[in-house]
């Protein structure tokens, strides 16, 4: 038993060095540049550049379109396969998958192809048309987690009787999805909405070949022509990251307690 | 019935080649209480969800007050419907609960408050309005959802097993109040059930229903004591069966064993040397001679049950063994196994099965 112990420990030990001496090397040379001392001058020069300022912006934003698309896209169907279609359930798990096994590069040259200056749908001949067409991207790369969240959470509540409970008192569709199954799924569309938020701020190869001013493209810009500054950027890009999963488990506390099922 | 306020009419429904439900017919009048009672599977919760309009009828029609719903959805019906599992909404307050039907109708704060209140108060949680569902206990949570189905004053209330959940105290005591609300507000209410005592206590009328057919629709009296067919006579009670030999027909003896009991009236046609099928319910029958009872049958004791106030006597009489329940008396020590035994019934109790 206490050699079960002794070698659990150490595994543990080992991964967690595995883990965190890369990130405490990152961090300790993004601090190092100003010489002979330790300083988060790097970070200054991060958080005060214009272009992070703008590129931050321009993802976070995208990312709110994203996480809007996502949940009107990805609820409704979610909730109606468990409802109506429970046969079709493998099928759409599949292809919420897709976006895991086909690179971002593929999806992007189609769009590119698909929808160019002179397709039908010309989404790429205007700005507007194509951030629409990033949004429409970046959902589709949040597709499986989102759609695993919202799924999860579903299979908490029994839907098909709340369903049958509102349609009864005179609720139809838009009323029984925003004000019964949705606020009841509220935590896992969080948990999907953080997936897709950490997703979209650190994506490199939609925005870079649609040639819009992201976050991911600045990282790479970044990264390619200064010394410290990348580091200090991959910290700052870990501690977003790791506050939205922090997010998630604290929300994920205040979930509402399931009542609806016997005792 | 001159005009019933609901009307099932031969309605049918099949799930691709099975059919569920087969021509059931039902007439409910205005302010009734009816319970469908019947085993897993034999369509009862079907037809109440065809009522409720979430099955569309394959057949048939169903009016609610003269207007023909069979094709109306389910939020088109202003009907009330509480479920076995609660279905209360875990998001949403009691109160909240109650008001859903409400608010989603339009009706003005003010006077949603003041339903809401009245239901609490009926369902006596008049406390309880800001607790959510997971802070309830299971009864509290039916009786929530009671006031829910009934605070928009639907036309119909529609009972799915809602005390299925429950534990057998609990079930009891919300049964009863069911009942009383029930009366006090005088909704004509369908009660699906598949337990008999539920059924037989609360019911004005009972349709018995196996293999998608109502069996046997009637007062609880008379389903109990007049069962139509085999099935409900098996179903609703304890029932002995016995078999016997109809001896001659003219006179309407029937011997069972070595012995002949007398049932002129009864044998509905049946011919000197038909074999039938003759039930008794425990209750019909005592140990030894009682003044009134005109026939006896003798056996042997095979088992005896003590239950408190009431001792289970089983008789074997020829392959059968008949039940029998005596009340305990303190000065009467119970029979012993193996001790031979009479017992007599009156020919007028005798239901002949067909």
């Amino acid at each position: 038993m206490k050699s079960g112990k002794f070698w659990a420990w150490v595994t543990f030990i080992l991964g967690a060095a595995y883990f965190f001496i890369p990130l405490i090397a990152t961090m300790e040379f993004s601090m190092r540049m100003k010489r002979g001392e330790y300083s988060f001058e790097a970070y200054r020069v991060v958080l005060g550049d214009p272009r992070f300022q703008e590129s931050f912006t321009f993802s976070v934003v995208a990312a709110v379109f994203t996480i809007i698309l996502g949940v009107l896209l990805v609820v409704p169907t979610a909730y109606w396969i468990r409802l109506r279609l429970p046969q079709l359930r493998p099928v759409v798990e599949f292809v919420t998958l897709l976006p895991l096994v086909i690179p971002a590069i593929v999806i992007v040259f189609g769009y590119i192809r698909m929808y160019g200056s002179n397709s039908p749908l010309p989404f790429l001949s205007s700005d507007m048309g194509t951030n629409a067409l990033l949004v429409i991207g970046y959902a589709t790369l949040a597709l499986p987690y989102m759609y695993r969240a919202v799924d999860t959470g579903l299979r908490t509540i029994d839907v098909r009787t709340l369903t049958e409970a509102a349609q009864i008192l005179g609720a139809g569709w838009t009323t029984i999805i925003s004000r019964v199954i949705l606020p009841n799924v509220l935590i896992a569309v969080l948990s999907g909405a953080f997936l897709t938020f950490a997703i979209v701020i650190g994506e490199f190869t939609i925005a870079s070949l649609l040639n819009r001013p992201a976050f991911g493209p600045y990282l790479q810009n970044i990264g390619a022509n200064r010394a410290y500054e990348p580091a200090a950027l991959a910290i700052i890009a870990f501690v977003i990251t790791w506050g939205c999963m922090s997010v998630i488990q604290v929300l994920s506390r205040f979930a509402p307690k399931s009542a609806n099922r016997p005792n | 019935m001159a005009d019933p306020f609901l009307s099932i009419q031969h309605v049918k429904k099949a799930f691709g080649p099975t059919t569920v439900v087969e021509d059931f017919n039902l007439d409910i009048e205005r302010g009734e209480f009816v319970s469908f009672l019947g085993p897993s599977g034999c369509g009862k919760t079907t037809v109440l969800r065809m009522v409720a309009g979430f099955e569309e009828p394959t057949a048939g029609s169903i009016i609610v007050g003269g207007k023909d719903v069979t094709r109306l959805k389910p939020n088109q019906r202003n009907v009330g419907m509480v479920f076995q599992a609660y279905a209360l909404f875990p998001n949403l307050t009691v109160a909240q609960n109650v008001a859903f039907g409400l608010k989603v109708a339009g009706v003005a704060k003010a006077e949603s408050d003041r339903r809401v209140a009245e239901m609490l108060e009926l369902i006596k949680l008049p406390q309880m309005g800001d607790r959510y569902p997971y802070q309830l206990s299971g009864g509290q949570q039916q009786r929530v959802a009671l006031a829910r189905a009934l605070a928009p004053k639907p036309k119909l209330l529609l009972l799915d097993e809602p005390l299925s959940a429950l534990d057998a105290k609990v079930r009891v005591s919300l049964r009863d109040e069911i009942r009383a609300i029930q009366k006090e507000l005088g909704i004509t209410t369908i009660f699906v059930t598949h337990d008999q005592e539920e059924a037989l206590s609360i019911s004005d009328r009972i349709a018995v229903m196996y293999g998608g057919k109502a069996e046997q629709v009637g007062a609880p009296f008379e389903i109990y004591n007049r069962p139509a067919t085999k099935f409900v006579a098996n179903f609703v009670g304890t029932l002995n069966v016995l078999e016997g030999v109809v001896s001659d027909a003219g006179s309407g003896r029937v011997r069972i064993n070595a012995e002949e009991i007398g049932l002129k009236g009864k044998l509905n046609g049946s011919k000197t040397g038909d074999t039938l099928s003759l039930a008794l319910r425990p209750e019909a029958i005592a140990l030894g001679p009682r003044p009134g009872h005109d026939a006896t049958l003798s056996g042997e004791i095979a088992d005896v049950h003590f239950l408190g106030s009431v001792i289970r006597v089983r008789v074997g009489i020829g392959g059968s063994k008949i039940s029998l329940d005596t009340f305990n008396n303190s000065s009467t020590p119970p029979p012993n196994v193996g001790d031979k035994a009479e017992i007599s019934f009156s020919s007028g109790d005798v239901l002949v099965l067909h």
